[in-house]
């Protein structure tokens, strides 16, 4: 008897054991829905199996399930692959674009539950079926991989927000604020792309999408910037219009709300930017004219901001927040307001300031 | 603790911790009246000289069922967050056993070595600092806590009660002070200090959790902390969480070890009897721990706990000063 308790006690560890030879890891999720109404979720997984003297085999493989809600697709992913399934590393999250316009908050609640989960997933939105981006075959790494990877890139360009499923449960249930969502598009049958962002109002797609350049300008007047800003514009007409391309390498933004006494809401966006030109054919004959273009590319990117806040509008997405500054700073009013309706009636007004300070190895 | 104080204060709940820190000096200030009355008396035996033998033995097994209850209510936390965090599949009454030997091994050795080994356990807390630096590089937004004070005075009050909880063990000071040996005067000031520190120190985590969760979401969840920690990511380290909670076993074991010496200190038994008592009292609380792991049975079990430590740590040291201020009674007078 004795025995049998120390065995107990000194190995309780084993209770929790678990063996990787044993588990299947998921190192992506695609939920979609499907024509009749039902959640179609696919794992991309890595099955491991020993071979003995401490090789093993890795199998990457595809799962599909269906289910009229989310609950219980994992119990049912679970019986149709060996060894338990292994969800702590699922890198990224695709949800299928039709799936995400009814709203996301079911699927993120069941990854922020559940203790084995991974918080720091990646959750993007895709066109069409997210199904079709998470079965596409490309030839050595996983699917998975090569999204995260790209993800990763466009996160530091400043093309995507930092979106994980950390952040998006925080934006989820915020009513100050809503969120975008990076946006992917199969462009050939084993290609596929960031295509830019897509507008979220609370947890709902609301089908407009920003292209990956006017995504850039939105995170820029939300005041993020990656490790670089990589924008490349036409000044002037399509035409004859010179082209320039430069790296922002510093923003600051400043953003004020003001109420008046109506009750109309203004939000004045100043946005600096301090740019490092990369290009910018041009006759060189001329000196170039700094103080020119720093103005003729603040007015461009002051026209973009402003095409930019009224597609926010139009698509009800309060992503810079003003929501937030309205209960934070004019209580009174926002207890009255419902602020769903009274968005429609925020005014902006961005404007852009770009500087100059670098024109790379000639003047 | 930040959801139940954020539940009532919301975006305030700051200033309740704050206010809350008030409460205690103040208690500290009458245990101090109390104590330069009784200078080698603990707890117990005070009850027994101001109340005489009959009521002050009553008063005295409230005294012990409180600290043998929260030892076991803190022993039972310990384990639901382990079982809910770390191991999904290790029995309850294994993980209780484990840390109830050790919390009993510690006890019954000498009151050096206990006091020793919390000043080891104690800078772990820097760990739990330097840990709330790295989610500091998470994404914040100051705005939560604005406008300050919207949620009224009663609500921020109504969370100062609930963060009081989460401060309680400075009533500890009732049964260990005969046992400092020099400059009893520096006590109080330590004391002090201490709870000074423990005030900022929960302060500052419910600020820190207040600007990083959105309010729905804070209400949602258990250990805000835990989950603070669980958005932080590297490419070498993942799940800061479960690394950090590996750690902090070690300091949230200290209140247990600590309540059991209090209920075991509390029965007034002679130094030989000691070890016994502690194995007794050991036994108890795992006894306490078995009892089923339902949300709801703890819930209610945490509630009754605190109204009983309430009447433990703040209303009978009150009472008892106010009698002994009466009566004219100080060590020195006979007992009735």
């Amino acid at each position: 008897m004795m025995v049998g308790c120390m065995i107990s006690i000194l190995l309780t560890g084993c209770w929790d054991q678990q063996l990787l030879v044993n588990r299947t890891l998921v190192n992506g999720i695609s939920l979609d829905v499907t024509k009749e109404g039902e959640i179609d979720a696919t794992v991309r997984a890595l099955h491991i199996q020993s071979k003995g003297g401490g090789l093993f085999e890795i199998q990457d493989e595809v799962v599909e399930a269906k289910r009229p809600t989310v609950v219980g697709l994992g119990i049912d992913m679970d019986s149709k692959i060996a060894g338990a399934i292994d969800a702590s590393k699922a890198h990224i999250i695709i949800i299928g674009e039709e799936l995400a316009k009814k709203g996301i908050h079911p699927y993120i609640e069941f990854m922020y539950r559940n203790m084995d989960s991974y918080m720091s997933s990646k959750v993007v939105i895709s066109k069409g079926k997210a199904k079709t981006i998470l079965s596409t075959e490309i030839e050595k790494s996983p699917i998975a991989f090569f999204i995260l990877q790209m993800l990763n890139g466009a996160e530091s360009d400043t093309v995507i927000p930092k979106e994980t499923t950390f952040t998006v449960w925080k934006k989820v249930l915020d009513p100050g604020k809503d969120m975008v969502l990076p946006y992917l598009e199969q462009v050939e049958s084993d290609k596929v792309e960031v295509a830019g962002v897509a507008l979220f109002n609370d947890d709902q797609y609301t089908g407009t999408k920003l292209s990956k350049e006017k995504s850039s300008v939105l995170l820029s007047l939300m005041g993020k910037l990656g490790k670089t800003n990589n924008m490349a514009l036409i000044l002037g007409q399509e035409s004859n219009g010179q082209s320039i391309s430069f790296t922002t390498n510093d923003i600051r933004r400043n953003l004020e709300v003001h109420v008046d006494k109506n009750n109309k809401i203004t939000c004045k966006i100043n946005l600096k930017m301090d740019i490092e030109v990369g290009s910018f054919p041009q006759n060189f004959k001329n000196e170039l004219n700094i103080k020119k273009l720093n103005q003729d590319l603040s007015d461009e990117l002051t026209k973009q901001a402003k095409e930019i806040t009224s597609t926010l509008l139009e698509a009800n997405c309060d992503a810079l927040g003003i929501g937030q500054r309205i209960s934070s700073f004019h209580p009174e009013l926002w207890k009255k307001i419902r602020w769903e309706e009274e968005y429609q009636n925020v005014q902006f007004e961005p404007t852009v300031k770009v500087n100059i300070i670098k024109t790379g190895n000639v003047f | 603790m930040p959801n139940v104080v954020q539940k009532t204060a919301k975006g305030d709940g700051w200033i309740s911790t704050l206010f809350a820190g008030v409460v205690v000096q103040i208690m500290l200030i009458i245990y101090w009246q109390l104590l330069k009355r009784f200078p080698t008396l603990i707890y117990t035996e005070i009850t027994k000289k101001i109340l005489g033998s009959v009521l002050g033995k009553l008063i005295n097994l409230v005294i012990y069922l409180n600290f043998i209850l929260v030892g076991g209510l803190a022993t039972i936390l310990l384990i639901k967050i382990i079982n809910l965090w770390l191991l999904p599949y290790t029995p309850g009454w294994v993980i209780s056993l484990l840390i109830l030997t050790a919390c009993i091994y510690l006890t019954i050795s000498d009151l050096r070595i206990i006091a020793r080994f919390l000043v080891l356990a104690t800078s772990l807390i820097l760990l739990l600092l330097f840990t709330s630096l790295l989610s500091w590089f998470t994404e914040k937004e100051i705005l939560y806590i604005l406008p300050i004070g919207s949620s009224g005075l009663k609500n921020i009050l109504m969370g100062s009660k609930n963060s009081l909880l989460a401060m309680l063990g400075f009533e500890g000071l009732l049964l260990l002070f005969p046992f400092i040996l020099e400059n009893k005067k520096g006590v109080f000031k330590t004391i002090s200090m201490a709870n000074l520190f423990i005030t900022l120190f929960y302060t500052y985590f419910i600020f820190l959790t207040l600007i990083s969760f959105s309010q729905d979401q804070l209400a949602q969840m258990r250990e805000p902390i835990l989950n603070l920690l669980r958005g932080i990511t590297y490419n070498m380290i993942d799940r800061v969480d479960l690394l950090f909670l590996s750690i902090w076993i070690v300091p949230m074991a200290t209140s247990i070890i600590a309540y059991l010496y209090f209920a075991s200190k509390s029965m007034n038994v002679d130094k030989r009897k000691y070890p016994k008592v502690v194995f007794l009292n050991g036994f108890i609380i795992f006894l306490i721990t078995l009892i089923p792991h339902e949300d709801a049975i703890i819930t209610l079990f945490n509630q009754y706990v605190s109204y009983l430590s309430y009447g433990v740590v703040f209303i009978i040291p009150s009472l008892l000063l106010i009698l002994s201020v009466l009566l004219k009674k100080h060590e020195s007078s006979e007992s009735t």
